[in-house]
């Protein structure tokens, strides 16, 4: 008795469960048990990349790859499906390149969305669906880019979307830094890739 | 049998802490609640990103403390806000840093903060990104959807606000009452009082 009231106690943490996609991982992933992936397209995530608790990746809107080396962090949503009636010519969803960052609660519209090598997307930015957004750039936190905009190389986005370019030139030190903080989060997050293949 | 009591939306502690339990804390032996703090449903505390390089201790032999995150008394952290530890270069390697937060300090409605240290009776606005290794000094008002830059140091009695955050003028003569928490915490929990008005 005392058995059975404890396990009804239990409350699932999740939420039950979508379709589960058909997901194609690298070995050398990080990936956390609470992280949710949903969708019908397949999900590609590339070597040394680490996924956050409670990231979402969703396929529903196309598929997703995600590059070497990216963070996902938590709450954050790739492949979100829009608000904005785009119709995606193609099945790709979101496309990440290597070395990029998505911030805590930032969310990434699917529907050939690609995000460039090395850029950061900050804390809670929107990018909508189509948009392409370059290679090394930083979108400082609450930036909200629109479906179908296209951010060149190099630029920071800032205070509401104000632009200018990134002329520091030190897209190769930040690549320094993310493998670094990679190879602490793989030390912290415990990974369970097994649960969504 | 005795049909045991309602479970009540909290879970309240000795020390009178109120813990939703919609909340999300991961690592919770890394977090110190000082007490009489509440966290709403939705909020996520990330406590297992822990230091990873240790401080040299000038004393040695002192037990490598591993807090990730403390709050102190009074706090009220509000429905999808998330607290995390700053990451940083320290000495070439990557670490966390721990997440200091004083007493009566307000966090709104889906804010992030990353700051290295909050002081006393500071209030943070709804949708307030506060970046890495931010320092927030005492009784500092934070207006909502503010975006504060990294490494940004916020002297006392401030008001703050903007994307990025500047300092915008004082608290006035006599306004720090209005921080103070303690009514605030009686209206929550599994039977809450209504605010004196």
């Amino acid at each position: 008795m005392a058995t059975t009231s404890s396990s009804s106690k239990r409350h699932s943490i999740l939420p039950p469960a979508g379709p589960k996609p058909p997901v194609q991982f690298s070995s050398s992933i990080t990936i956390a048990d609470s992280a949710l992936l949903t969708g019908s397209h397949p999900i590609t995530i590339s070597s040394e990349s680490v996924v956050h608790p409670r990231a979402r990746l969703e396929s529903l809107g196309g598929r997703i790859t995600i590059g070497r080396r990216c963070i996902i962090h938590e709450r954050s949503t790739v492949g979100a499906v829009g608000t904005s009636n785009r119709t995606a010519t193609t099945d790709k969803g979101v496309t990440l390149g290597d070395y990029v960052t998505v911030e805590v609660g930032a969310a990434i519209e699917a529907g050939d969305t690609v995000v460039g090598d090395g850029t950061i997307v900050g804390v809670g930015c929107k990018v909508g669906a189509g948009a392409v957004v370059g290679k090394h750039c930083t979108l400082t936190p609450h930036t909200e880019i629109a479906a179908g905009d296209v951010v060149p190389d190099f630029t920071v986005v800032y205070s509401n979307g104000v632009r200018r370019p990134d002329r520091r030139g030190v897209a190769e030190l930040r690549n320094k830094g993310q493998t670094r903080q990679i190879e602490v989060l793989r030390r912290m997050i415990p990974s369970n890739p097994a649960k969504f293949q | 049998m005795s049909r045991r009591p309602p479970r009540g939306e909290y879970i309240e502690t000795d020390t009178g802490n109120k813990v939703a339990r919609k909340a999300t804390l991961v690592g919770t032996q890394n977090i110190i609640l000082g007490g009489k703090t509440v966290i709403q449903p939705e909020v996520m505390i990330r406590g297992d990103l822990i230091r990873s390089v240790q401080a040299q201790s000038s004393s040695g032999g002192a037990p490598a403390s591993n807090t990730a995150v403390a709050i102190g008394r009074y706090c009220f952290l509000s429905r999808g806000c998330c607290l995390r530890p700053p990451g940083r270069l320290y000495k070439g390697a990557f670490t966390y840093m721990p997440l200091r937060i004083g007493d009566h300090v307000f966090v709104g409605p889906g804010s992030v903060v990353q700051a290295a240290f909050i002081g006393n009776h500071v209030h943070i606005g709804s949708k307030v990104a506060v970046g890495e290794s931010a320092i927030i000094k005492d009784y500092v008002r934070i207006l909502d959807g503010s975006v504060v830059p990294p490494n940004m140091v916020i002297p006392s009695f401030s008001v703050v606000a903007g994307q990025p955050a500047r300092v915008i003028g004082e608290v006035p003569e006599g306004g720090h009452e209005a921080f103070e928490l303690r009514d605030l915490y009686k209206t929550v929990g599994n039977n809450p009082q209504p605010a004196p008005s």
